[in-house]
């Protein structure tokens, strides 16, 4: 294995896990079902994009028409990006989550991904329409070579840095009264109301929570790969990262985690060693160009209803939270003392 | 409901009665602010509140418990009671994000009094199973501890004995009785007459969403629509 197919596994599993944390707080926690998630990923990337690039008349950037271009130093434009994520929750969630029902937020959160995706493809002089971005600059390149072996390993270690930040923070929240009360929130939102729980405030708030980190997400990809377009972010992203959170263990983050790991990381590397054609005792078999990615969808929606099915809880379930002193001997996870 | 005007006296158990399809848990519904009020007002403690969401009627110590179970069923029994528990530091997004040194001594504080409740009502063995796989009896004291747990000053409840064993009814027959002497107010849907006879102050009885009568059951029980409509057996 080489030193770039191992750096872009694990820069892409660093933020397909940063991404599954932020979806599971949201998702697994706090029962929002964001099928719009993708875009604050993209809010991200452009952000962090045309915070690091220089303006679109440069020399060399002159192909592409986008808003900004400030040319700031790292780690300003990932900083941006999760910042940019961050403010677009609001106002979506401001429309989305405040008076409609669970499944009618569902339904408006995916429309309103279809919606961002055609706007921004469509919008050339916002961010260069379909064509996208190209040339991102990457963290620190003028002090360290881009292509050199030791940069690889450097943005590996800045992806894990960020993973184990956001692990931090989403820990923190998950284990906390205040992850408690966006649980009881999950399960009971009337029941919750009736005891004195805002539901509208904690739903915008871990939404707002997961737009930063999903941006932060979308700035370190766009920071490694150097480019983002509309093609990048279409919708059924989001629900590759809807299998993994379910297929890991909704509602804690190593549950996450591991989804992050099965399914947008290991199961799209394992489709990639399929061979390009099958010889079946010397019937040669070519397979149809995109048939393969289309039996990755298959297979992702096979997955998911599998797991709904057989094994809703994931891999990994949501663990009992048992306080010490409790009577009860048998018990797995200490997350508290009393 | 149509017309309907109650007065809740203060540190009185109200009860309300009722054939089925009478309005009773709507009206508690209204009261808690889990339905809206499409005309009329509410009074609580001399204030009005009837446009007041839920939530803040809750914080307001004007809380509900349900007809049907309405646990956190993937919360453990401890934690049901937990969430309900005000003043923990932990409870926001930035006491969470300080971390347990901040909010641990407030969580040690109310685990010990959730843990009292759950000693009182019998189900401390229970503290760390999930609320959704408990018995409808136990879903019922469940949501009883839990409202207590957000220290009330008007407690609404909708058939708490209703599921329950009869060594517990007892049980909570005397714990409603002893918080009615430390002063809280109550306002009860129940069916069991017997029930209601022994606990209630006063008895508001609806019928087709209207109030019908008001009084003790025993001024109830002498007039004749009433018995007729519900009071008969």
């Amino acid at each position: 294995m080489n030193t770039y197919y191992a750096a872009n596994l694990l820069v892409y599993a660093a933020v397909d896990i940063i991404a599954c944390i932020a979806l599971n707080l949201q998702f697994g926690v706090s029962g929002i079902v964001n099928f719009s998630f993708i875009v604050f990923q993209a809010a991200g990337a452009y952000a962090a994009a045309v915070l690091s690039m220089p303006p679109d008349t440069a020399s060399g950037y002159d192909f592409q028409i986008y808003v900004g271009g400030f040319q700031l130093p790292f780690p300003l434009p990932w900083i941006g990006g999760a910042i940019a994520g961050g403010l677009l929750s609001i106002p979506v969630g401001f429309v989305v989550l405040r008076k409609l029902r669970s499944d009618y937020q569902a339904i408006a959160l995916l429309v309103t991904s279809i919606i961002a995706n055609t706007v921004i493809t469509n919008a050339r002089p916002f961010l260069n329409g379909a064509a996208g971005l190209a040339l991102v600059p990457q963290p620190l390149q003028d002090q360290i070579d881009p292509v050199s072996d030791s940069y690889q390993y450097f943005y590996i270690g800045l992806s894990a840095l960020s993973v184990v930040l956001v692990w931090f923070v989403a820990s923190r929240i998950v284990n906390s009264p205040f992850g408690r009360s966006l649980r009881a929130m999950r399960d009971n939102e009337v029941a919750a109301s009736a005891l004195g729980k805002n539901p509208v405030a904690l739903k915008m708030m871990i939404f707002i929570v997961g737009g930063v980190i999903a941006g932060l997400s979308g700035a370190i990809l766009v920071g490694f790969i150097q480019l983002w377009a509309p093609s990048v972010w279409l919708y059924p992203e989001t629900i590759i990262l809807f299998a993994a959170v379910i297929v890991g263990g909704r509602g804690n983050n190593l549950g996450a985690v591991l989804g992050a790991l099965l399914v947008p990381v290991g199961f799209e590397e394992v489709t990639r060693l399929l061979p390009n054609q099958f010889d079946l005792g010397g019937l040669v078999i070519t397979p149809q160009v995109g048939l393969i990615p289309a039996l990755q969808w298959v297979a992702i929606g096979l997955l998911i209803i599998g797991f709904l099915w057989f094994r809703p809880e994931g891999v990994r379930p949501e663990p009992r939270r048992v306080f010490e002193g409790s009577p009860d001997p048998s018990e797995v996870e200490l997350v508290s003392t009393a | 409901m149509d017309g309907v005007s109650i007065e809740v006296v203060p540190g009185h158990i109200t009860g309300i009665i009722g054939p089925n399809g009478a309005g009773k848990s709507t009206f508690l519904a209204v009261l808690a602010g889990t339905l809206p009020a499409t005309s009329g007002t509410i009074i609580f403690d001399g204030s009005e509140i009837t446009r007041i969401p839920a939530y803040l009627r809750a914080r307001r110590g004007l809380v509900r418990t349900f007809q049907l179970p309405s646990e956190f069923a993937r919360l453990t029994v401890l934690e049901n009671l937990l969430v309900a528990a005000p003043g923990n530091r932990g409870d926001s997004l930035w006491g969470a994000l300080l971390g347990p040194r901040y909010w641990m001594a407030d969580e040690n504080r109310l685990v010990a009094q959730a843990r009292d409740l759950l000693k009182r009502f019998g189900m401390s063995a229970k503290e760390s199973d999930y609320a959704g796989i408990m018995s409808g009896g136990q879903k019922r004291l469940i949501e009883i501890m839990r409202a207590l747990m957000l220290r009330p000053r008007c407690l609404l409840l909708d058939e708490p004995m209703s599921g329950v064993h009869p060594r517990v009814v007892e049980e909570i027959q005397y714990y409603l009785q002893s918080l009615r002497a430390g002063g809280l107010t109550i306002l009860m849907v129940e069916h069991e007459l017997h029930l209601v006879e022994q606990l209630c102050d006063s008895v508001v009885v609806m019928a087709q969403g209207k109030v019908i009568g008001s009084g003790t059951m025993t001024s109830l029980r002498r007039q004749r629509e009433i018995v007729d409509a519900y009071l008969v057996g």
